[in-house]
């Protein structure tokens, strides 16, 4: 017992470096999934730039918005859509005159790289058995590609092929792993997928707006307003865009 | 900044685990001595209680906790008007694995003190031994394998606790994100190979566990013998 104690106590006592330290403080950053790649290679940037250390919680923005809602840490959210980013400043969480909104995106079906699917139109969906997509009922990408559906007249009958899934990048995987016939993702998604292709790119979906904003719960509220100048900025935009991201006019 | 190592995670869980451990081992061990030595309706109202992580799905226990320590939560007020941030800090996986835990420290803790003699307890008493004296001098040396066996058991689940964590203290990269979640997050986004390794890790961990009961439980056979 007594060893077993002497272990735990040892493993314990190194827990003080658990809490983040340094000279500067360092920013959580609660991002939306689709923007994992450009955001850790501006996080990279920005350090280089500053000294100033930024860590990533990426997710569904629905997830990262409802934790920040519960209390979460975070200093700066970037959020796939701005109905989040409504519910953060409804709450208080936002300054709506700190919101910054110039980031777009497409949506693509992507089908495994081997599948003979061919997808000209959107009734094309209907033959494919399952259907990967984000939660329609929270997660941005779900409920972009429910509303361009259901403008057609679609959804009601691919309603009963989607599997829903936790954010894009799990419906990336699925598609990836041929564990689905098909599955909607944003544009970026496909330059990163190994096993999938596009197989048709949505042109008359819903706007997709990003949107990014400092946090009034941060406790370093100075840091993170110029961490989300400098992702609104020159640097940002043209990272967004070597992406595949659209930069539309500037909030 | 790039993602955190096999090993960062692992000394994470680590730290957790350890911590989660530490902090129950003292009400656990309160609770089976209580448990063990009191009957009637409060002993059983208590007992389920305390059960209630063993049997409540993770998510559900999970869910209870956020509500409880949400910004506007009963106790989620208090710690905010403290300054104390805990939800999606390391705090929040101490807090998670610990009530996930406790159960399995507080069971075999109390078969151990329900198998002591009570002759024995009386005795100490007999010779003038304060409660406390006796439950030190007397009950703890007799009880200790069942109080070690209950201790790796909590800190086994510690270690691997899942669904309570993901609710109150999410999946954040080197703050929050221990193997459980990092195996999770890896293979939901495609990294099967680096989910993989870190399987590999955990077996090693649950050998040197479980191999650490053995040789308890092997030294108890022996001197049962003798």
């Amino acid at each position: 017992m007594r060893r077993i104690l002497a272990v735990l106590l040892l493993a314990a006592a190194t827990a003080g470096s658990l809490d983040a330290g340094g000279p500067k403080p360092e920013l959580l950053v609660f991002g939306a999934a689709s923007l994992t790649e450009s955001l850790q290679d501006l996080g990279a940037a920005y350090i280089a730039k500053t000294g100033q250390t930024v860590t990533f919680s990426f997710g569904a923005s629905s997830d990262l918005a409802r934790q920040i809602l519960a209390g979460a840490p975070a200093d700066v959210f970037f959020s796939a859509d701005t109905a989040k980013m409504d519910a953060l400043e409804a709450a208080g969480l936002v300054k709506a005159a700190d919101r910054r909104e110039f980031l777009s995106n497409a949506l693509v079906v992507m089908v495994p790289t081997d599948s003979k699917a061919k997808i000209a139109a959107p009734n094309d969906l209907l033959a494919l058995p399952k259907i990967a997509l984000a939660d329609p009922a929270a997660v941005p990408v779900g409920i972009y590609a429910k509303k361009w559906l259901t403008g057609l007249g679609l959804w009601e009958r691919i309603e009963p092929r989607i599997v829903p899934t936790l954010d894009v990048r799990s419906s990336l995987s699925a598609v990836d792993a041929g564990g689905v016939a098909a599955a909607i993702v944003y544009r970026t998604d496909a330059a990163i997928a190994r096993a999938a292709k596009v197989a048709y790119t949505v042109k008359d979906g819903p706007p997709i707006l990003y949107s990014v904003a400092p946090l009034t719960s941060s406790r370093h509220s100075t840091d993170a307003a110029a961490l989300v100048a400098f992702l609104a900025g020159p640097a940002g935009r043209a990272e967004f865009e070597k992406r595949g991201f659209l930069v539309v006019a500037p909030r | 900044m790039t993602a955190p190592t096999d090993l960062s995670i692992f000394l994470l869980t680590l730290r957790v685990a350890a911590l989660a451990t530490l902090v129950i081992l003292p009400l656990g061990v309160g609770a089976a001595w209580f448990l063990a030595r009191r009957g009637g309706p409060w002993r059983t109202l208590l007992e389920t209680l305390l059960s209630l992580p063993l049997v409540l799905p993770p998510t559900a226990v999970g869910l209870l906790l956020l509500e409880l320590l949400r910004r506007n939560g009963a106790l989620g007020r208090l710690l905010d008007r403290a300054g104390i941030e805990v939800l999606f800090t390391w705090k929040a996986v101490v807090l998670a694995t610990a009530v996930m835990s406790f159960p399995l420290l507080v069971r075999p803790a109390r078969t151990a003190f329900e198998e002591i003699d009570p002759r024995l307890l009386a005795m100490g008493r007999s010779l003038g031994g304060r409660p406390f004296a006796v439950f030190r001098r007397v009950a703890l040396p007799l009880s200790w394998r069942g109080l070690a066996a209950g201790t790796l058991l909590a800190f086994s689940r510690a270690l691997g606790e899942f669904g309570a964590t993901i609710m109150i203290a999410g999946n954040i990269p080197g703050r929050t994100q221990t193997m459980a979640l990092a195996i999770f997050q890896r293979t939901h986004i495609g990294q099967d190979a680096a989910a993989l390794r870190l399987v590999g890790i955990t077996v090693v961990v649950a050998f040197a566990v479980v191999g650490a009961s053995e040789v308890l439980g092997r030294r108890h056979a022996r001197r049962s013998a003798a």
